[in-house]
């Protein structure tokens, strides 16, 4: 096999696709409206961005190793109800209303986990199933009200998680922090460690990685937990941030971020997963839905937009994973 | 030495059945230290089953396993692994999307210090790869960060024996090696197999077209419906029509036909 040269490997990553497509979005909004690239715009849409890119970077490693979770959308509106449910009742202090909810959301996750590992069903019927259960439950718990939340405006946790501070102008909240740490991360779990080759061989040959003595099952249990606790975590932090802790918020998530996931370029069968490309399809996605609102497109069109881009990058994925092949 | 008089593997008196059917019949199987082992039979003669439960992936249901002279259980391949067994089955001990580096320590990765980090020391991975691959006779500047799935099948046959190498498999078996590939792929596997033996490993070499295995082999045992019907064929004092024979049950002779007249 020759050696390519620098550009051919940087267009044979699968990140590569993802990356333009997000230069061509921002030039394309951009040249319409230079209000899209103003602070507060980007400020606008970051806030909400980082809550579906944390589910989504737990839901890489976990579609890597073979697998998916459908019940992540209605984790985010659980885990927030949960919480507050607690707190306002007077039954827990805030910080053990947060740490009950992560702890329920990773028993939840071990689950999903071991009816996908032990009893051998495919994940799409056990997380489809996990998500009537958690959803149902949410809305059963409420009486399908919201949650009070202002009372937590203040408090130290509402701070670390989602407080807000200006950069010049700029407003961040402390969210985007919590992002991308755990994109460096998983990042850094999923291509450096000894973890990470696991769960690419879980989900590249389970066979050939149970044969080595890789215990499959107990990495996806794991990621199942992951992914189950990040959704919790995202919405605690969302339900904060908007002063609301509603038990129907999260619809529809689960779906959005398999979307950035496969985007950013990690394969739906397992085997194949990137951090970087999820990062760049969470952007992706939520740079769209922002952009055709600011340039006049009817919002009700979004769809329409999402899947033309996820039909277009799967195309494209396919044409290099067979060029590349056909190459070597 | 007593040590060295012992064979490898002595599988004493085994039978297996699934239901009514009797894939093995009291087969009594050895191999011996540095020795490569050819097991031939036609489909269905018990060959697949026996390796199945030499490798952990099948439960015996009498019978005895041996390895140095000592009695074991074998519960699953990661039991096997773990005694110095491996099996190479065509295409599915590796995984494809990862490089061969990847693939060859997959389970053992090696950890970089401090080890809370669990960093792999991928210098070190893809400097034994190199090794390991000029060991086995690649003789092509293959990168070690290549995935397998670029490479073509007889490479990958070198990448599992290589492994099993590495990792100190007293016995690899070889369940079809040279299946689909092509003239000069399959001397390239052979090569790789002689190669192993001359390292010190025993193989089990499985194959249906007997021209490979008289190449390669130091013993043929023939199974025929289950059962062993002559295990010290000597590829070098007979022929493939007497082997032929024998496997498709002519020749019915069951002691010695290394001595068979050509």
């Amino acid at each position: 096999m020759e050696h390519r040269s620098l550009a051919q490997r940087l267009i044979a990553r699968p990140e590569f696709g993802p990356f333009v497509l997000l230069v061509v979005e921002l030039a394309g909004f951009w040249a319409i409206n230079h209000d899209f690239l103003s602070p507060q715009n980007i400020s606008n849409t970051l806030s909400f961005t980082v809550e579906l890119g944390l589910i989504a970077l737990a839901m890489t490693l976990l579609m890597t190793s073979g697998e998916f979770d459908l019940s992540v959308g209605s984790m985010f509106g659980f885990a927030p109800v949960l919480m507050w449910t607690l707190f306002n009742s007077g039954a827990t202090s805030l910080e053990v209303g947060f740490v009950v909810a992560l702890v329920v959301a990773a028993l939840i996750g071990l689950v999903n986990g071991w009816f996908v590992t032990q009893l051998k069903i495919t994940s799409f019927l056990v997380t489809l199933g996990m998500l009537l259960v958690v959803r149902g439950t949410a809305l059963f718990v409420t009486d399908g009200f919201p949650q009070r939340t202002w009372s937590a405006g203040t408090h130290w946790l509402a701070q670390v998680l989602v407080g807000e501070f200006f950069v010049g102008t700029f407003r961040v909240y402390m969210s985007l922090f919590w992002f991308l740490a755990a994109a460096v991360l998983l990042g850094y779990v999923l291509t450096q460690t000894r973890v990470g080759n696991w769960i690419l061989a879980s989900g590249g040959n389970a066979n050939a990685a149970r044969a080595r003595g890789v215990n499959v099952d107990r990495t996806k249990i794991a990621l199942f937990m992951l992914s189950a606790m990040m959704a919790a975590f995202a919405g605690i932090i969302s339900s904060i941030r908007t002063s609301a802790a509603n038990p129907n918020s999260g619809t529809g998530y689960e779906l959005e971020v398999i979307a950035m996931v496969v985007i950013g370029g990690t394969a739906l069968t397992g085997g194949r997963g990137t951090v970087i490309g999820t990062v760049l399809g969470v952007l992706i996605l939520r740079v769209m839905r922002n952009g055709i609102v600011l340039i006049g497109v009817p919002g009700l069109a979004y769809n329409i937009f999402i899947g033309a881009i996820i039909l277009g990058m799967m195309a494209l994925h396919s044409w290099l994973e067979r060029r590349h092949h056909a190459g070597t | 030495m007593n040590a060295m008089a012992e064979p490898l593997i002595r599988m004493e008196h085994i039978s297996k059945s699934y239901g009514r059917v009797q894939a093995l019949d009291d087969v009594t199987f050895t191999v011996n230290q540095h020795e490569i082992v050819g097991l031939l039979g036609d489909n269905g003669a018990g060959k697949s089953t026996l390796i199945k439960v030499l490798s952990g992936a099948v439960p015996l249901t009498s019978g005895e396993i041996f390895i140095r002279g000592q009695k074991v259980t074998l519960r699953s391949t990661t039991d096997a692994i773990a005694r110095g067994i491996e099996t190479i089955y065509q295409d599915s001990a590796l995984v494809t999307q990862l490089s061969i580096a990847r693939n060859l320590f997959l389970g053992r990765e090696p950890i970089k210090p401090p080890r809370f980090l669990n960093r792999m020391d991928q210098d070190a991975m893809d400097a034994v790869a190199r090794t390991l691959l000029k060991k086995v006779g690649i003789t092509k500047d293959i990168p070690p960060s290549t995935p397998i799935g670029a490479l073509s099948g007889g490479e990958r046959q070198a990448v599992a024996i290589a492994r099993a190498m590495h990792f100190d498999s007293d016995l690899i078996i070889l369940d079809e090696p040279t299946n689909n590939l092509g003239v000069a792929e399959t001397q390239g596997v052979l090569r790789f197999v002689r190669g192993a033996r001359d390292s010190g490993h025993s193989c089990i070499f499985i194959a249906h077209n007997i021209h490979h295995v008289f190449q390669v082999v130091d013993r043929i045992v023939v199974m025929r419906r289950g059962k062993v019907v002559a295990d010290d064929i000597d590829p070098k004092r007979t022929t493939i029509e007497h082997v032929e024979e024998v496997i498709t049950g002519m020749a019915e002779e069951t002691v010695d036909l290394g001595a068979a007249p050509p």
